[in-house]
């Protein structure tokens, strides 16, 4: 089970790699995204430490006892999940606005122009 | 502590939760109809000083949970108690500040949503309930901050929003190690979970909480949003990633430590840079941060210090943004109306622990029976505290001055008057050592001032506060903390 594990964190580091490299406000933003995803993919990877089967009573049939899934922190991850794509969009969104003014939206320019 | 006994069978759970629903569903109520939304912030703000009252007269913490074996649950407690008090107080004051200004009803609509979110910050125990409290505290400040629709506000608003949410992912990958060690969200799974884990969450809190080199977002932040905001930033909301960092410091001995180094190294920072600041509200916004430090370093007492803190600073900053000027040389020159000197003179007294507001008491309990070490840094910091202070001491008053806006003198009211009152939690004290001690202190920090610091031009740099350096910082405050837990 290293693997996936492995290329969760992958995931993670490529998306804060992308948070320093890229200059980019709408690249920063996806790069965080990139991060929320490997996040996300964590708390899939932690639920399926018991198993993989759904855990609905009386779904499946077999002989022995049932890996089911932990149900607990995929219920918790949706939370997160909402919580990120909406704040996501809110950041979206103001991007948006500054675009109007600065419309090539580079960090470094942004910050010249409203650093006091 | 208490007016009636509150009898050992009492149930606070209904109020809590009464308390947290109804507060939400009268944001949104008031957003529908304008006409009310003035009135049932008001009656928000009471009722959390309610529960924080319940809070007190406990005679014992109280816990529910509300999942089974998974930890997920919610605690009342006198700690908590305090921050629910800051919050009441706070949140009124800047109400009361903001009431004739003609805002729309999403102001105060979002108002109400902060306060209750922090409340919820404030109650909850586990470290699910935790990020989603934050969370949404994040986004409710963000609509707060960004109320004007300026350029440079939404962008700082915009950073805030990247470099909070960035931290809240670590600490959610955090919180999955927990987890899949102990099977629960509960704050006590921190004990046994890996170093990483530790880790992890801690820079998810001290992002929020503005700690040490993850907080430099902080400055800029607190010290260009509108006066009101700036208030209720530095008041309350940083408070809420704090709760948790004191939380988790209880745990154990070896968290207590790294929660007390955190809370020194940022007392002194922030103190070394709010002593140079050349901007009234940029050094109220440093000094948020060392004081946050003080809080850290005795979690025993940091409730009581973050009260008197929360209404301080609420009180300094609505102040510094009715004064003539931001910048401190054009201060010194013009005389400064009475009305403002005096809450000045009281706020400043306080939050340097001169013995006449509540501040002294939590100086003097914060700095009770900590080891030597910590004992000298922190007065050291409460010497850098006084001479930054003295700033605004030392304007020169005069008793013909412009008019007094009323919704500002009855926030200085409400939060002076809680700091006044304030005084009788820890009566004892007042004894002739601590009194000499804290007027010492005091004095020495005006002598320097006079001495050494109004001479210095010398400007720290703020390189530090770009967006891409505090991303850097972030990780860098994540290697200090891996290295500190592993070794």
């Amino acid at each position: 089970m290293v693997g996936p594990e492995a290329c969760i964190f992958a995931t993670v580091m490529i998306g804060f790699l992308g948070l320093i490299y890229k200059r980019n406000l709408l690249m920063k933003i996806v790069a965080m995204d990139v991060i929320s995803t490997g996040v996300i993919g964590y708390y899939c990877f932690v639920a399926a430490r018991t198993g993989v089967t759904t855990p609905i009573v009386g779904a499946e049939v077999s002989p022995g006892p049932i890996q089911y899934a932990d149900p607990l922190p995929q219920a918790v991850i949706l939370t997160a999940i909402v919580i990120g794509f909406s704040t996501q969009i809110l950041m979206l969104v103001i991007a948006m606005k500054l675009a109007k003014e600065n419309p090539t939206l580079e960090i470094a320019a942004i910050e010249r122009e409203y650093w006091s | 502590m208490t007016l009636f006994a509150v009898s050992a069978e009492f149930n606070a759970a209904p109020w809590a939760t009464v308390v947290i629903c109804l507060a939400l569903m009268a944001g949104f109520t008031g957003y529908l109809l304008p006409a009310t939304i003035h009135f049932l912030t008001l009656a928000v703000c009471l009722s959390t000083g309610f529960l924080a009252y319940l809070a007190f007269s406990l005679p014992e913490a109280q816990f529910w949970y509300l999942l089974d074996s998974f930890g997920v649950a919610f605690q009342l407690d006198a700690l908590s108690g305090y921050f629910l008090l800051t919050n009441a107080l706070v949140t009124l004051a800047v109400l009361v500040y903001c009431w004739n200004t003609g805002r729309s009803a999403f102001f105060y609509a979002q108002l109400i949503i902060l306060h209750t979110s922090l409340n919820s910050a404030f109650l909850c125990a586990d470290f699910m309930s935790l990020y989603v409290a934050l969370e949404v505290v994040a986004i409710a400040a963000f609509c707060l901050m960004t109320y004007p629709r300026e350029p440079r506000i939404i962008w700082l608003g915009l950073r805030y929003l990247l470099l909070s949410n960035t931290a809240m992912l670590f600490y959610l990958i955090g919180v999955a190690l927990v987890y899949s060690n102990s099977q629960s969200f509960a704050f006590s799974g921190l004990t046994q979970a890996p170093p990483e884990a530790t880790a992890l969450i801690f820079l998810g809190l001290l992002t929020k909480g503005g700690i040490f080199l993850a907080g430099l977002w902080l400055p800029q932040t607190h010290g260009e949003a509108a006066t009101p905001m700036s208030a209720l930033m530095s008041g309350v909301v940083v408070k809420a990633g704090i709760l948790g960092l004191l939380r988790c410091g209880l745990l154990s001995d070896q968290l207590l430590l790294l929660v007390q180094g955190l809370g020194v190294a940022t007392a002194l920072f922030g103190v070394a840079y709010a002593m140079l600041a050349k901007d009234t509200k940029r050094m109220l916004a440093f000094h948020t941060v060392s004081q946050m430090g003080f809080v850290l370093a005795a979690p025993v007492a940091g409730g009581f210090y973050a009260l008197t803190h929360g209404l301080v600073k609420s009180s300094l900053f609505l102040l510094a943004g009715n004064l003539p000027s931001r910048d401190f040389k054009i201060l010194q020159k013009t005389p400064i109306a009475a009305g403002f000197w005096v809450p000045l003179l009281l706020a400043s007294s306080s939050i340097a622990g001169f013995p006449l507001l509540a501040g002294f008491e939590a100086k003097t309990l914060t700095l009770k029976g900590l080891p030597p070490w910590l004992a000298i840094a922190l007065n050291i910091a409460a010497v850098g505290t006084a001479i930054s202070f003295s700033k605004f001491v030392f304007l020169k008053p005069t008793f013909v001055g412009k008019t007094y806006p009323l919704g500002l003198g009855i926030a200085l009211a409400v939060l002076l008057g809680g700091l006044a009152v304030g005084n009788v939690v820890y009566w004892q004290a007042f004894t002739a050592s601590n009194l000499l001690k804290a007027t010492l202190t005091c004095g020495v920090g005006a002598g320097l001032y006079w001495g050494v610091v109004k001479r210095l031009t010398l400007k720290l740099p703020d390189g530090g506060e770009q967006v891409d350096h505090l991303i850097g910082m972030m990780s860098i405050s994540l290697t200090i903390l891996f290295a500190w837990i592993l070794v």
